[in-house]
C-alpha cells in the first residue's frame, strides 16, 4: 500500500510518470498500468495530466488510491499539494517553477516532496527547500523534449549525483539498455513515461529494469 | 468575513500584473480581490498571493484565490473561489477548515443550490450579461434568473459577467450582494476610477 510515512531512504527506485494523455473522465491508461505493477516491485507513480481539470485529477487520484498496489508504492501528484492531501497520496512532485517545498511543508508536513532540477542552480534551490528526491533530465534524446534542445547527457547526470546526497532519478529516453549507465553514474533510480506506455509489456519492462536497478 | 452591504469584487486577469491591478482596484474601493491567472507558475502565483493578501489586509479587503487551494493555504489567503471543474467544495472544506471562505461558481439555479448544500460561503453567479472576458457556451442568465436565485438561496450572491457602472445597480436591486468584474476594471484606462464608478453605482456612495 501507498504509505505517507515511506522514508526517503526507502523510496522505490523505479519512477513511473503518467502518460499525460488521459482524457476527461477516462484515466484508464494509468489505472491499467497500476493494475499491472508486479507485486514484488514497488514504484514511484506520478500523476501528471495537464489536460485534466482539478476535479478530474482528484477523481483519478482517488481511484488510484483505492487500488491494491505493491507494498512501498508511492503515489505522487504533480505540483498540486491540495489534490495530494485530498486524495491522501504520499507526496507531490514539483516542477522547477512550482511553489517551494519549504512553504508547502508548513501546512502539509507529512508528504514526500520531489523536485525537477535541470541545472546546478536549481539543485541548490531544491536542496534549500528540503526536497526528498530529485528528478533530472532529459538524460537521453526523447522526442517530447527536443524543443528544449540537446539532452543533458550522462556526464551532467553524474555531476549532479556527485554534487548532492539526495536520491536522483534519471529521466528522458531511458531504456532497458541504458538504465544501467544511469545507475553507474550515481543515479538512485530511473523515471519514464513512454517506456511504460505499452501495457502488454509493462510488467516485463519493470521486471527487467529492476535487474539493472539492483546491481 | 464577507461584507454585509453591497461590495465590489475585482478579479485579476492576464492583461495587467495582478499585483498592480489589485492595488489600483483597492484604491478604488474594491473589498474583495480574486487572484486568477491561468498561465502563471505556482511560484509566481504564490508570490502574488502573498503580496495581494498583504495589500488587501491593509485596505480591510478580502483576498481570494481562484482554483488553487494549495496556493490559498500557502499564502494564508482569506479564501478560494472554485469553478465547476475545480476541486469539489467538500474536499476543499476539509483542507481549509470552516473559517476559510469558499466561493463557488454557478451558472444556473440548480448549480447554485447544489453549491449551497455543499457548504459554499458565497455564490459567484453568472454570466448575467454578455461578456468578452471569458468564452461562454451558454446564453447570459439575465437579471430575472438572478432574482430567482436570490429568492432561493440564503448565501451572498456575487453577480458576474458583462457588468459596468451602468448596469451594476440593477443587479443589487435584483438581490445580488456584490458584483464581480474582470475587464471592466483591468482594461480600463484608469482601473481605480473604473472601480470607484462601479462602487458608486452599487452603494450610491459616490464620494
Amino acid at each position: 500500500m501507498n504509505d505517507n510515512r515511506t522514508k526517503k531512504s526507502h523510496l522505490p527506485r523505479l519512477f513511473l510518470i503518467s502518460s499525460g494523455e488521459e482524457c476527461a473522465g477516462s484515466g484508464t491508461l494509468l489505472l491499467r498500468q497500476l493494475a499491472l505493477l508486479p507485486r514484488s516491485h514497488p514504484c514511484m507513480v506520478q500523476i501528471r495530466e495537464k489536460k485534466l481539470s482539478a476535479k478530474e485529477l482528484l477523481t483519478l487520484a482517488l481511484k488510484a488510491r483505492e487500488m491494491e498496489l505493491p507494498e512501498g508504492t508511492l503515489l505522487l501528484m504533480n505540483e498540486r499539494v491540495d489534490l495530494a492531501l485530498a486524495a491522501s497520496l504520499g507526496g507531490v512532485h514539483l516542477p522547477e517553477n512550482a511553489c517551494s517545498a519549504k512553504v508547502l511543508r508548513t501546512f502539509a508536513p507529512n508528504l514526500i516532496y520531489g523536485c525537477s532540477v535541470h541545472s546546478p542552480s536549481a539543485l541548490r534551490i531544491a536542496e534549500e527547500a528540503g526536497a526528498d528526491y530529485l528528478l533530472f533530465g532529459p538524460v537521453f534524446d526523447t522526442p517530447s523534449k527536443r524543443i528544449y534542445g540537446a539532452p543533458q547527457g550522462l556526464e551532467k547526470l553524474g555531476a549532479l549525483c556527485q554534487a548532492t546526497s539526495l536520491p536522483v532519478f534519471a529521466l528522458g529516453g531511458i531504456t532497458k539498455k541504458n538504465a544501467g549507465l544511469c545507475m553507474a553514474k550515481g543515479a538512485y533510480g530511473i523515471a519514464a513515461l513512454s517506456l511504460f506506455r505499452d501495457t502488454d509489456r509493462v510488467a516485463d519492462t519493470i521486471e527487467e529494469l529492476y535487474l539493472h536497478l539492483n546491481q | 468575513m464577507i461584507p454585509s452591504s453591497p461590495f465590489l469584487c475585482v478579479i485579476t486577469d492576464e492583461t495587467l500584473s495582478p499585483l498592480f491591478l489589485a492595488e489600483k482596484a483597492l484604491m478604488g474601493g474594491a473589498t474583495m480581490i480574486q487572484l486568477r491567472h491561468k498561465e502563471a507558475s505556482g511560484s509566481q502565483l504564490y508570490s502574488w498571493a502573498v503580496a495581494i493578501r498583504k495589500l488587501c489586509h491593509k485596505h480591510q479587503a478580502l483576498c481570494i484565490i481562484n482554483d488553487r487551494v494549495d496556493i490559498a493555504m500557502a499564502s494564508h489567503a482569506d479564501g478560494v473561489h472554485l469553478g465547476q471543474q475545480d476541486m469539489p467544495i467538500e474536499a476543499a472544506r476539509k483542507l481549509l477548515g470552516k473559517h476559510c471562505i469558499i466561493g463557488a461558481s454557478a451558472s444556473s439555479l440548480k448549480e447554485a443550490m447544489q453549491a449551497e448544500r455543499d457548504g459554499a460561503d458565497y455564490i459567484g453567479f453568472g454570466h448575467i450579461f454578455p461578456t468578452s472576458s471569458k468564452k461562454k457556451d451558454y446564453a447570459p442568465l439575465g437579471t430575472e434568473t438572478l432574482r430567482q436565485a436570490a429568492n432561493h438561496i440564503s448565501l451572498p450572491i456575487i453577480a458576474i459577467g458583462g457588468i459596468s457602472h451602468e448596469n451594476a445597480a440593477t443587479l443589487i436591486a435584483s438581490g445580488a450582494s456584490a458584483v464581480a468584474v474582470i475587464s471592466t476594471v483591468s482594461r480600463a484606462l484608469d482601473p481605480t476610477l473604473a472601480a470607484r464608478k462601479l462602487l458608486c453605482a452599487i452603494t450610491k456612495n459616490c464620494s
